[in-house]
C-alpha cells in the first residue's frame, strides 16, 4: 500500500502530539507506570474516530479505514514511542493482531473484521508466541482440533496457552495461531469465548503501561469461519510475510525511544554548568554521550525510510532488511537512552527525570518481534546467500556504487562507506575460504558488522539526494556531517572486529589485515572531531533548553 | 448562509528562540502551526456551519506548504479549501495582504460573515481583518469573543475596555476574534483528514484572482521592515513599601537622583 501525502501524514501527528499533549502527562504516565496500569479509556479514545482513530492506519479504506503505508505507519509509530512505548505497544499490537487477516483473509473475513475493528474501536491482540515457541515457531504446541456435527466440519476447539502477549487481558479480538490438522494456522477468536481466559497482567521491568498477559484455551470452541483464510496450515507462512513491516514499526519505537531520551540530555546539557560552562560546550560529554548517538539513530532513520519506501513501492518480503532496520535502531535507541541516564548523572537516576522510563521501555524492542539475537542470525543468514550467489561480489558492487557518489557528493562520506564494504566483502570471502560460518559466534557477530555496512551506504546515498528526508529537524550540513561520522565508524568496526573475528577462528594464515585496507580506513579518520563539533553545535541549537 | 475563515500558518512561537547576536528568528525545528486566534475563528465557523447549515470556506494566503492549515480547516469541517500562492505574493505587507485576500473573497462571490484571528502570533499586527473589510467596504466588528446567528441578524460580544459590548450586525460584516479564556483548540481525527482530500480545494495566483500586481508584494506595500530585534532587558524593577507620603517622598527622590524631573 502506498503511503499517503506528507501534509495529511504531519497533520495526523500534530493530532496525535496535541492529543499526548493534553492526556499523556509527564505526571499521568508516571503514575500509571507506578501503579502498573493499563489506561484503557485512553486507548479507547485513541482508537475512537472521532477524537483520532490511529488504528485506521493499518485498515483499508473499503473497510472504514484510511489505508496507511509503511512509512506512514513508521512515522506514527516513531512519535507513539517519543509518547510512551507502552502505549505504543498497545496500538502495535492492533496493527499485528490484523495483519495475519490482511495477509490471508478470504475478502468475506475481511469485510466483517476489519469494519468492526475499524467502527467499533476493537482492540486486537497478536497471539503467537507461547512458553516453547518464540521466533521458532514450529515448536507450537496450541492446538486446533475438528469438530463435526453429521460427519461435516462445523468449527475448531482450541487447547493450549499462549505466552507474553500484549493486549492479552484487555482485547475484544485475538488472532490466535495455533496448529490444525492441517497444519498451523490463525483463527479469530473473541473475548468472552467460552473456554478461552487472559491470565494475570505481567508485572514488566517496563512498557508497564502496555497490558501483557498469558492465554488459555481449554477446548475453547470457534466456529469454522474464524479459520483465517478458510485453509489449515499457512500460518506461519502468513507470519513471516509481513516481518518485513512489522520490524521496522519496531525500528521505529527504538528511534522514538532514543530521540525521546536524547532530546532530554540535550536540553539538560545547556542547564547545566560544570567548571564554568554548560555541559552542551564540553567535547568529553558532547562526544561520548550524545553525538554518537545522535549519529547512529539517523543512520538507522535512513534505512527505515529506504525500506519503507519499498515496502510502499510494492516490494514484497524484505526479511533481511526488516532485520537489519530493527536491530540497528532498536540497539541504537537502547544505548542511547542508558546514556541519557548517564548524561543527566543523578537526575536520569531518578522517576522524576522521564530517561529512567524511556530506559527500561525500550529494552522490550531489543527482545520483542524477535530478539536482537535472532536479527544477528536473520541478517547474516540473508547478507550470506547474497554473498555465495554472487560469488563475493555482492559488496564489492555497492562499494564500487559508493565510489561513484564520492566523486559526484565528496561531503556524505561515501569514500569510507566504500571501504567498510569492502573490508566486509573481504571478511566474508574469507570466512568462506576458511569455512569459518560453522562457528555461530562468527555468524551472529558478522550479521552484527553487515548492518553497519548496510546502514553506511544507505545513509551516504540518501543524504545526498536532493530531497532527503521530511523528518529532520536540522539542515543538510549536519544530516551529511553524521553520514560522514557513521561511514568513518562503520569502516573502522568492520576493518577492526571483523579481521579480530576472522583471526579468533581461523586455524590457517590469512593476510586479511591488508586486504580491508585498515591504512586507508584509518587514514580517513581526518575530520573526525571537526565533524562531531558540528554535529553537537547544531544539535543544541535544534534542541534548546527550555 | 456563506462564512468564510480566513487563516495564516505561523511558526509556534512557544518554540521560537532570537539569535541574540544577530537579532535574527532561529527557525531550524520550529513547527508551523495555525495561528491560534484563527483556530478559535474556525471552531466558532464551524459550530455556526453546524447550527444553521452555512456553507464554510477555508482561505489562507502563504507558501504551498500553507496548505496545511487550509486541509485542517478542512478536515475539522469546512466544505472548501482556497491557498493564495503565488511568488509575486511574496513580501506583502498588512496592507497588500488584505487586498489579495479581499480579490479572492470578491472571486468567490457572495459571503455572508468573514471570520478571522484578531491577530497572527508571528506579527502580532491584528491589521489584515480590518484591512480586508476596509478594501471589501464591508462593515466590522474587531475583539468579538463569541458569535451567534439570530433570524437575519448577527450578535456578536466583543472585549472593550472593562468589559464587553453586545453588538447586532447585519450581512454582510467581518469579525476578527480574541480567544475565549478557556479555549481548548480542537485537532482532525485521522479519518476526517484523509477524508478532507476529497473535499474542494483550489490554489490560486494573481492572475487567478485578479490582482494587480502594482498593489501586491513588496512593490505593493507601504510598509518598510526596518529590523527586527530582541527588547532590551528590562533592569530589575525596585519596588517601594510604606505609607503613601513615606512613598511618595521616595519616589521623588527616585526621580530627582535619576534626573527625571528637569524642566
Amino acid at each position: 500500500m502506498a503511503s499517503m501525502d506528507t501534509l495529511s501524514r504531519e497533520l495526523m501527528l500534530d493530532s496525535l502530539r496535541n492529543y499526548a499533549k493534553k492526556n499523556l502527562t509527564h505526571e499521568f504516565l508516571k503514575e500509571m507506570d507506578d501503579k502498573n496500569e493499563f489506561p484503557t479509556e485512553i486507548l479507547k479514545q485513541m482508537y475512537d474516530q472521532s477524537i483520532l482513530g490511529v488504528h485506521l492506519l493499518l485498515i483499508p479504506k473499503e473497510y472504514g479505514g484510511i489505508s496507511g503505508g509503511t512509512f506512514d505507519v513508521y512515522r506514527i509509530c516513531e512519535v507513539l514511542a517519543k509518547i510512551d512505548l507502552g502505549i505504543a505497544t498497545g496500538v502495535f499490537a492492533t496493527f499485528l493482531g490484523t495483519d495475519p487477516l490482511s495477509v490471508g483473509g478470504t475478502d468475506d473475513q475481511k469485510e466483517k473484521w476489519m469494519t468492526r475493528i475499524a467502527k467499533e474501536n476493537l482492540l486486537v491482540a497478536y497471539a503467537a508466541t507461547e512458553a516453547d515457541a518464540g521466533s521458532d515457531l514450529v515448536n507450537l504446541r496450541t492446538r486446533a482440533e475438528h469438530v463435526l456435527k453429521n460427519g461435516e466440519l462445523i468449527g475448531y476447539k482450541l487447547t493450549g496457552n499462549k505466552q507474553w502477549i500484549s493486549n492479552g487481558g484487555v482485547a475484544d479480538v485475538y488472532s490466535v495461531l495455533a496448529t490444525a490438522p492441517g497444519g498451523p494456522s490463525w483463527f479469530m477468536v473473541e473475548k468472552g469465548t467460552e473456554g478461552f481466559s487472559p491470565n494475570k497482567h505481567e508485572d514488566k521491568h517496563g512498557i508497564r503501561l502496555s497490558n501483557t498477559a498469558g492465554l488459555s484455551f481449554d477446548d475453547a470452541f470457534i466456529p469454522k469461519e474464524t479459520l483465517i483464510g478458510e485453509v489449515e496450515g499457512h500460518g506461519l507462512l502468513q507470519a513471516q510475510a509481513v516481518f518485513g513491516y512489522t520490524r521496522v514499526m519496531v525500528a521505529a519505537f527504538g528511534l522514538g525511544c532514543g530521540w525521546e531520551a536524547l532530546e532530554v540530555a540535550i536540553r539538560y546539557s545547556q542547564q547545566r554548568i560544570q567548571g564554568g560552562g554548560p555541559l552542551s560546550d564540553k567535547q568529553g560529554y558532547t562526544h561520548k554521550l550524545i553525538v554518537p548517538h545522535a549519529v547512529d539513530l539517523e543512520a538507522a532513520r535512513a534505512y527505515i525510510e529506504e525500506i519503507s519506501e519499498r515496502l510502499d513501492s510494492g516490494e514484497k518480503g524484505l526479511q533481511t532488511e526488516g532485520a537489519i532496520a530493527k536491530y540497528a535502531a532498536t540497539e541504537s535507541g537502547n544505548e542511547t537512552a542508558e546514556d541519557a541516564i548517564q548524561a543527566l548523572g543523578g537526575y536520569g537516576y531518578t522517576k522524576d527525570f522521564s530517561v529512567e522510563k524511556i530506559k527500561r521501555d525500550v529494552k522490550i524492542a531489543c527482545i520483542y518481534e524477535g530478539t536482537n539475537e535472532v536479527m544477528e542470525m536473520t541478517i547474516f543468514r540473508g547478507c550470506w546467500q547474497e554473498h555465495l550467489k554472487t560469488r563475493g561480489q555482492h559488496y564489492i558492487t555497492m562499494a564500487d556504487e559508493m565510489d561513484s557518489l564520492h566523486l559526484q557528493t565528496p561531503e556524505v562520506g561515501a569514500d569510507s562507506a566504500a571501504l567498510a564494504l569492502r573490508a566486509l566483502a573481504a571478511i566474508m570471502e574469507e570466512s568462506r575460504n576458511q569455512r569459518l560460518t560453522r562457528h555461530q559466534y562468527l555468524t551472529f557477530k558478522l550479521g552484527k558488522l553487515i548492518s553497519f555496512a548496510e546502514l553506511a551506504f544507505i545513509f551516504a546515498r540518501r543524504s545526498a539526494a536532493d530531497r532527503y528526508t521530511e523528518t529532520i529537524k536540522f539542515d543538510r550540513n549536519v544530516w551529511q556531517a553524521m553520514s560522514r561520522v557513521y561511514a568513518k565508524k562503520a569502516a573502522l568496526r568492520i576493518a577492526v572486529e571483523g579481521v579480530a573475528l576472522v583471526l579468533g577462528a581461523a586455524e590457517k594464515d590469512t593476510n586479511l589485515a591488508e586486504s580491508v585496507n585498515t591504512d586507508k580506513i584509518q587514514a580517513l579518520q581526518k575530520g573526525l572531531i571537526s565533524d562531531m563539533d558540528l554535529i553537537a553545535s547544531k544539535l543544541k541549537d535544534t534542541f534548546k533548553a527550555k | 448562509m456563506h462564512i468564510a475563515v480566513c487563516v495564516k500558518q505561523v511558526p509556534d512561537s512557544t518554540e521560537i528562540k532570537i539569535d541574540m547576536e544577530t537579532g535574527t528568528l532561529i527557525r531550524a525545528g520550529v513547527p508551523s502551526i495555525l495561528n491560534p486566534y484563527d483556530h478559535f475563528a474556525l471552531q466558532k465557523a464551524i459550530e455556526l456551519k453546524k447550527a444553521h447549515n452555512c456553507k464554510l470556506t477555508v482561505i489562507s494566503m502563504g507558501p504551498p506548504q500553507a496548505k496545511a492549515v487550509v486541509q485542517m480547516g478542512l478536515a475539522l469541517g469546512a466544505d472548501d479549501g482556497v491557498l493564495l500562492s503565488d511568488r509575486a505574493f511574496a513580501g506583502s505587507d498588512t496592507w497588500a495582504t488584505s487586498y489579495i485576500i479581499s480579490k479572492a473573497i470578491r472571486k468567490i462571490g457572495k459571503i455572508d460573515i468573514i471570520l478571522c484571528g484578531m491577530q497572527a502570533i508571528d506579527g502580532d499586527t491584528a491589521q489584515v481583518g480590518p484591512g480586508i473589510a476596509q478594501h471589501l467596504a464591508m462593515p466590522q466588528v474587531t475583539f468579538c469573543e463569541d458569535i451567534k446567528i439570530d433570524g437575519k441578524k448577527i450578535i456578536v460580544r466583543k472585549l472593550i475596555d472593562g468589559g464587553y459590548e453586545i453588538i447586532e450586525a447585519q450581512s454582510p460584516a467581518l469579525f476578527t476574534m480574541i480567544m475565549e479564556k478557556d479555549f481548548e483548540p480542537r485537532y482532525p481525527a485521522f479519518l476526517d483528514i484523509h477524508n478532507s482530500l476529497d473535499k474542494p480545494y483550489h490554489q490560486w495566483s494573481m492572475d487567478d484572482i485578479g490582482a494587480e500586481e502594482q498593489y501586491i508584494g513588496l512593490k505593493g506595500s507601504p510598509t518598510q521592515v526596518d529590523r527586527i530585534y530582541p527588547p532590551p532587558a528590562r533592569e530589575k524593577a525596585e519596588m517601594i513599601s510604606g505609607g503613601v507620603n513615606e512613598a511618595v517622598e521616595k519616589i521623588v527622590d527616585i526621580f530627582e537622583k535619576e534626573n527625571f524631573l528637569k524642566i
